[in-house]
């Protein structure tokens, strides 16, 4: 089975046997609870599928895992930018065929009441810009993208 | 006494005001915007009323709506909570003027603290020390022209603000412009209201508050303290009380500056005035909060005293209630925010799927939120307060880290992780809390501590509930061998 993680993408094969999965020295048992055990101790699990993501809390932590359907592409949008949260496009600094520095500010944008810089991540030309001023923009909306 | 009163509010503090209205055999009238139908704050009142129109400006922030439903309603008071409409003098006189009772100070008070330049001429007249910078009116050109006089780094804040909106540090000249723009235009969209003020930024001090309340029979008292040095983006995240920072001696100067600051303006009611307290002891007032504080809680944990009933019984005509100050163990409050602390604590949103709240001794959760409920980009991101109570700090960071742990919040990203680690930061544990501690102790940002082992079990976790379709409901039809319930008999006769 294989997911996607800020870690990047990630392929899991767990051991089944009946309701409980086991993997290097940890065994998930599942039902209407769950329960991680690891090291001879006993976690209480709590999950939760949103989407195609996976909410994972564990022993204090909350993680997120994407699943990935077999044979799906793998490309990630590489060099794209985009909107961190959902707001309003404040300002546009650059226009397409601009050369830009890494670090240098594209636009500004506006969600909860404070501005956010979008920033260049590395050196490049701008191909293309999705949004202007005004604009209200939904969460991951790609604003602009970036060329060699 | 009061009998009827209107919450001009939402979420957590509207669940707070109005628990304490029937706690005090008030009947409460909640409003609400059509995208706050059916939470909490609308079920825990006896009478509410959907407001008409969308967005803040017609609904939550609309004087006059509000007031004709009080009218309506038959209401005899209004609480406006914090945030929204608690501190405009406008509609605390419009509510007067319509011969209602405003549970807050006179608009005369929330006018003169309002204002940052008014305060602090009023703090200076009443001998209440002010921090070093210059008021500014004159704009863009005026803000260039006073800066160097003021030096770096200094802070550009809304005159007419609060909650870190048009707040900026500068640290170096060169960005002054652009963030003077910045702030002056947030200043402008938040508040209708440009001005900013200039002053310096004291760095490596603290936020000290002192809680103060204040009736009609003139007596006029303090709460102790509040330390909220930890902040992020300008905005508290963990607050606690008793600060490790005061002792008896200035305990008692700034409580007697804060009652000072509040005679000063015939203060009534619940107040906050707020200090920066530099690492010599010395303290200067930065500006009084003329409302219910978000971190009321942590008063009201140590001294044993309900805020918020105080400010109904005062507004009510009675005496309050306190004695003298008795200050008992230790109480922390964190602030339970919709928001990603590893991507620059941006605000996220999405269904709280699971919201599993901590339970046990010393524990109280103050929620606007539960399970279910959409976390929307319309309003702030905060969504409840975990306050917790112990004898000793020690066992207050102990107590609270332990609760972190049990709270289980899937389906949109919170802070409680973050939270969590710094219960056992050594700078928290040492009580070594600044204002600029989370961007000095993270320049690059906060990432969660977290082994590879736990990583690899969530991972586990997540394959094997994929595997069981865990959690999914399965219907009755077929699969199931015992008989079946009454409920899908039912379900069968009426599909």
């Amino acid at each position: 089975m294989e997911f996607k993680t800020s870690e990047g993408r990630i392929e899991i094969d767990a051991k089944r046997s009946g309701s409980a999965f086991s993997h290097e020295g940890m065994t998930i048992h599942t039902g209407d609870e769950l329960w991680l055990e690891i090291d001879g101790r006993k976690h209480k699990a709590v999950a939760t599928k949103v989407g195609d993501v996976w909410w994972v809390h564990v022993n204090g932590h909350t993680m997120q895992f994407e699943v990935i359907e077999p044979g799906a592409s793998s490309s990630d949008d590489e060099g794209g930018l985009s909107a961190p949260m959902p707001g309003k496009i404040l300002e546009v600094h650059v226009s397409v065929g601009q050369s830009v520095e890494s670090g240098d500010v594209l636009m500004v944008m506006e969600a909860m009441k404070m501005e956010h810089k979008i920033v260049a991540s590395s050196d490049g030309k701008v191909e293309a810009i999705h949004f202007k001023e005004g604009d209200q923009v939904p969460q991951g909306a790609e604003l602009l993208s970036l060329g060699e | 006494m009061l009998k009827r009163t209107l919450v001009a509010n939402r979420g957590e503090i509207a669940c707070r005001i109005l628990r304490a209205c029937r706690e005090a055999g008030i009947e409460g009238v909640a409003i609400y915007a059509s995208n706050d139908a059916g939470t909490l704050f609308t079920e825990l009142a006896d009478i509410s009323i959907q407001l008409e129109g969308e967005g803040l400006a017609e609904t939550y922030l609309n004087q006059e709506q509000i007031l004709q439903i009080a009218i309506d309603t038959g209401c005899d008071s209004i609480h406006p909570g914090f945030g929204f409409l608690s501190e405009r003098a406008d509609f605390a006189q419009a509510v007067i003027d319509s011969g209602l009772i405003w549970i807050g100070p006179s608009p005369d008070a929330i006018t003169k603290m309002g204002d940052k330049m008014t305060a602090r001429i009023t703090m200076k007249e009443a001998g209440v020390p002010v921090i070093p910078g210059e008021e500014v009116t004159g704009g863009l050109d005026e803000v260039l022209q006073i800066a160097p006089s003021v030096g770096y780094p200094l802070l550009l804040k809304a005159t007419a603000g609060g909650g870190g909106k048009g707040m900026r540090a500068v640290h170096r000249q060169e960005d002054l412009e652009s963030e003077a723009r910045a702030a002056m235009r947030e200043a402008l969209n938040a508040f209708g209201d440009d001005r900013i003020y200039v002053e310096r930024l004291l760095t490596g001090s603290r936020h000290i508050e002192i809680q103060v309340l204040a009736d009609k029979y003139g007596k006029t008292i303090h709460l102790g303290e509040r330390e909220c040095s930890v902040q992020r983006r300008h905005q508290k995240v963990f607050e606690e009380s008793p600060s490790v920072a005061l002792d008896a001696e200035l305990r008692e100067a700034m409580g007697e500056a804060a009652c000072d600051a509040a005679r000063a303006v015939a203060y009534e009611g619940a107040g906050t005035v707020e200090f920066l307290v530099t690492p010599k002891g010395e303290f200067f007032f930065l500006e009084m909060n003329t409302r219910i504080q978000v971190e009321h809680p942590v008063t009201e944990m140590v001294t044993g005293v309900d805020l918020v009933r105080e400010q109904l019984r005062i507004a009510g005509g009675q005496p309050m209630s306190c004695g003298p100050l008795n200050m008992r163990g230790h109480a922390i409050e964190v602030r339970l925010y919709a928001e990603d602390p590893s991507n620059n604590f941006l605000p996220a949103i999405g269904e709280l799927k699971k919201f599993i709240a901590p339970t046990g001794p010393g524990v109280r959760l103050d929620t606007g939120v539960r399970e279910g409920d959409a976390v929307t980009p319309d309003y702030d991101p905060m969504l409840a307060k975990l306050i917790v109570w112990a004898p000793s700090r020690e066992e207050a960071l102990q107590r609270m880290g332990r609760a972190l742990d049990e709270f289980v919040v899937l389906g949109c990203t919170t802070n409680v992780r973050f939270l969590r680690e710094l219960c056992t930061h050594q700078d928290v544990v040492d009580g070594w809390t600044t204002t600029d501690m989370i961007d000095r102790l993270w320049p690059d940002g906060w990432n969660p501590d977290i082994s590879d082992q736990m990583s690899n079990a969530g991972l586990l976790i997540a394959a094997a509930c994929e595997s069981t379709n865990h959690g999914r409901v399965l219907t009755s039809s077929g699969a199931s061998s015992e008989l079946p319930s009454p409920f899908s008999t039912i379900n069968r006769r009426f599909p």
